[in-house]
């Protein structure tokens, strides 16, 4: 079905251009129209918000218009499949995150995507730090006083919530209690952070791992309390919260994190073009502030080879996670 | 006071600024127009505009992006008045008395009331929310999913009330709204209920496509199998403005169905289609006349149209004051402040005050423009009916495929919308009623989301619906309703019972 509609829409392209061999020719006077770039979420979500920051530089870098097309839908599934189809002729690009790209392989059994099959690694754009909060009426006030807390509950006594069943957040949740042995009960919600962070500052949940940036303002404000930050390094618009791993759990670091792909077998020049044009778009001081004081780290890969090795490791390290604690959805 | 009023006139000072003042028209202005056309609502809307705000001060905007929202309100319900087409979500209510008050020869009359209920709201809505916005929100922290499951299930219930004719058909298509609802991947499980292998499923449908399919296309139909004599077009109508009679039986509802509306607008995941329909039900629960609702009753659009825009308004408060969004809508708003750099929270109202009163007042404005914009245009747009039906409904068709098809830019959808467009001929046919279905649809699955959640939390102790305060009224509420909604047939059938 996939290569059917390739097939066909190649050939439908290739007899509209009059041009015996596009694929080739086509990537000389790339792009000579508008470039989508598909973001398998909602508008008004992290994926969106980097999706806007970069258009206007990548746009400037490539000398054309790139419309940002939100295709949300089953965890960003849908959008993910739709970028998978779509020629492979540099017009459409994939913003993909953590999910779609690394974790979403191994938590739906059924994805017609393989992302390392299907997918040609442009660039990472940006990494989110994960932060580990809690309602300031909780009694653990840190990670070791949370772990003896809960293993004085019953087993599963303690709720968390996550922003989805198969989220980074939850699996970040069920990696912690993995670690230091807990046993919690995973409370889901849908429709993003927004409604399982709602929940957590109303006290309705105690705890949940959520990216910074849905929480950062509740910690600054005191409605909330920060444990840990997922990632390798504090963050400077937190640096009193400590780091995960300096406190023994979550040795590697992790991120929710955001990548340009496009689709298997684009050509080599389009492919290293884009990779420049993010570059260029990451580097303008304006969008740098809006994303870093959005709690969101401006991140391009030296090469397209790096992100995918990166794509890569990411994929094995969530899956083995995924199969260790057994999170899976069904 | 002294200190509200100062906060009230610098709020102006911000709003009246000419360039601001510009966004606010262009605001409302956009959204009226995106309100009439069926499918295209404040979510595409705004998320198209996202990058546009990027450049602009962050005051001017958020007054541009909250006129479209509200405007959207205003706008939704003319077409479902004229031509039985809910241009919004939350005008479905709307369209079943001020549609039949347009085939009466009232439509203009219709349009004014929506109008007007909407500006009054809009009004009461901006002093709710200078006066009362923190302690409001935390009231919606206090609701728990316990809680939500409660308030639901008495929504659910007031459906029952929204039909005209038979209970026991209200009752089936509240059933089948559930089962649709059903539709989509589970939360909890991400088991596909009802999918059928297609992953457009998985998300479940999209209420806009229902409500489309069902009134657009399925009212397109019903009208078509008539003659045109009974299709009763209208060749004239009377009057543009309502009377003073009807302005004294829409004012009472108007404000009845602000207060609801505000207060179901603060709540995440009640919003204006909330509203507006159980406006609906309490106004046909509270008349001395329930039998003209569905046949043209005036506060049958004063009250919804009233109380989708309160709750439009106040679903503001959560993110001005707390900083979390009460719905979609809400999470792109946050989204266009965190494009400007600022992180709505508790911090909002000392940080950015030009920000909070300049946008707070910039509603009532924009409420004014929408006024002056709209009551002009009403004499044209009730002329539109006058327009032969053989040409008007291949325009309505036209106008749902595009909209249905705007909404994910899929071709799948406009499918869907037109077998629930049969579906809606069916029923016409049947003489079932649509609305208790469209609110089991959106009903089913957030009772269901909330009752499992609030299971999980409590590991499955349904004590937790009768220990919560928030949850035991509405329960209460719910058994009363109950009571005098069948009471009275019990009464009568065992009265029957006896004389045999």
């Amino acid at each position: 079905m996939t290569m059917n509609r390739r097939n066909f829409l190649a050939a439908a392209a290739a007899s509209m251009a009059a041009a015996p061999a596009f694929a080739q020719s086509g990537a000389t006077n790339w792009p000579n129209q508008p470039i989508r770039m598909i973001v398998p979420f909602a508008p008004g979500g992290a994926s969106d918000f980097t999706a806007r920051l970069i258009q206007p530089g990548l746009s400037e870098f490539l000398k054309q218009n790139v419309v940002v097309e939100n295709r949300g839908g089953a965890a960003g599934n849908l959008g993910m499949d739709a970028a998978a189809r779509a020629a492979p002729d540099g017009y459409t690009v994939f913003l993909g995150n953590v999910g779609t790209l690394a974790i979403n392989p191994s938590m739906f059994k059924d994805l017609t995507v393989k992302p390392e099959r299907d997918f040609q690694p442009v660039s990472l754009v940006v990494t989110t730090p994960g932060l580990f909060i809690a309602h300031p009426s909780f009694p653990p006030n840190n990670v070791k006083e949370f772990i003896d807390y809960v293993k004085k509950q019953p087993p599963g006594a303690i709720n968390f919530a996550s922003p989805g069943s198969g989220s980074l957040n939850r699996l970040e949740m069920e990696n912690f209690a993995r670690e230091a042995g807990l046993q919690m009960t995973h409370i889901p919600y849908k429709g993003g952070a927004g409604p399982a962070v709602t929940d957590v500052l109303a006290g309705h949940v105690p705890t949940m791992f959520v990216t910074i940036s849905s929480a950062i303002q509740h910690v600054r404000s005191g409605r909330l309390k920060a444990y840990g930050i997922t990632t390798f390094e504090r963050s400077p618009q937190l640096p009193d919260v400590p780091t995960m791993s300096e406190q023994g759990f979550n040795k590697k670091g992790s991120s929710s994190w955001q990548g340009l792909c496009v689709p298997a077998k684009t050509p080599r020049p389009i492919v290293e073009k884009l990779h420049a044009g993010i570059q260029h778009a990451l580097s303008d001081a304006t969008v740098r502030k809006r994303l870093e004081d959005g709690g969101v780290y401006p991140m391009n890969s030296k090469s397209s080879e790096e992100f995918a090795t990166f794509m890569k490791e990411e994929t094995e390290r969530w899956g083995e996670i995924i199969r260790l604690t057994g999170a899976q959805p069904d | 006071m002294d200190q509200l009023l100062n906060n009230i006139g610098f709020g102006l000072d911000v709003a009246l600024n000419p360039a601001n003042l510009l966004y606010c028209f262009v605001g409302t202005l956009l959204g009226t127009m995106i309100g009439v056309l069926p499918g295209l609502g404040p979510v595409a809307t705004i998320s198209v505009l996202l990058p546009l705000t990027f450049s602009l001060e962050p005051q001017a905007a958020m007054i541009m992006l909250a006129g479209i929202y509200y405007g959207a309100q205003y706008g939704g319900s003319t077409t479902a008045i004229l031509i039985n087409l809910p241009g919004e979500s939350s005008s479905v209510i709307t369209a079943l008395d001020g549609y039949q008050m347009a085939r009466q020869g009232r439509a203009g009359a219709a349009l004014a009331t929506a109008g007007i209920s909407s500006f009054l709201a809009g009004t009461v809505a901006t002093v709710i929310i200078a006066v009362a916005a923190p302690p409001l929100a935390e009231v919606a922290l206090k609701f728990g999913p316990a809680d939500y499951c409660a308030l639901m299930l008495f929504g659910l219930v007031t459906a029952v009330v929204l039909a005209n004719g038979s209970v026991l058909k209200a009752i089936g298509m509240i059933l089948l709204g559930l089962l649709l609802g059903c539709i989509g991947i589970d939360v909890n499980s991400s088991v596909p209920r009802y999918t059928f292998g297609i992953p457009e499923f998985g998300d479940g449908i999209e209420f806009a496509i229902i409500a489309m399919g069902i009134f657009g296309i399925g009212e397109t139909l019903a009208n078509l199998s008539r003659s045109s004599e009974e299709r009763g077009y209208i060749r004239s109508y009377d009057r543009l403005m309502p009377s003073l009679a009807d302005l004294k039986a829409m004012l009472p509802p108007a404000l009845r169905g602000t207060a609801l509306g505000s207060t179901l607008g603060v709540l995440p995941g009640g919003g204006p289609v909330l509203a507006a329909f159980s406006a609906y039900s309490l106004e046909k629960k509270i008349s001395k006349t329930p039998d003209r609702f569905g046949r043209g009753a005036i506060e049958g659009v004063a009250a919804p149209e009233a109380a989708n825009n309160a709750a439009a308004q106040t679903s503001f408060i959560p993110l001005l004051t707390l900083g979390f969004p009460s719905s979609a809508v809400m999470a792109l708003m946050i989204g266009a402040l965190m494009m400007q750099g600022i992180h709505p929270g508790p911090e909002l109202l000392t940080k950015n005050p030009a920000l909070f009163w300049g946008l707070i007042a910039s509603m009532w404005v924009g409420n004014l423009m929408l006024i002056v914009l709209n009551l002009p245009l009403v004499g044209m747009w009730a002329k539109l009916l006058t327009v032969p039906y053989r040409y008007l409904y291949p325009a309505i068709l036209a106008v749902t495929c595009i909209g249905v098809y705007s909404i994910n830019k899929n071709w799948f959808d406009v499918m869907v919308a037109g077998v629930f467009g049969l579906l809606g001929f069916v029923f016409y046919r049947l003489r079932c009623e649509p609305a208790p279905l469209l609110l089991g649809f959106i009903l089913g699955p957030m009772i269901e989301e909330n009752l499992r959640r609030t299971l999980l939390i409590t590991k499955g102790d349904y004590s937790v619906f009768v220990t919560r305060p928030i949850s035991l009224t509405f329960l209460l509420l719910t058994v009363a309703l109950l009571v005098v909604t069948f009471l009275p047939s019990i009464r009568t059938a065992r009265e029957k019972a006896f004389q045999e």
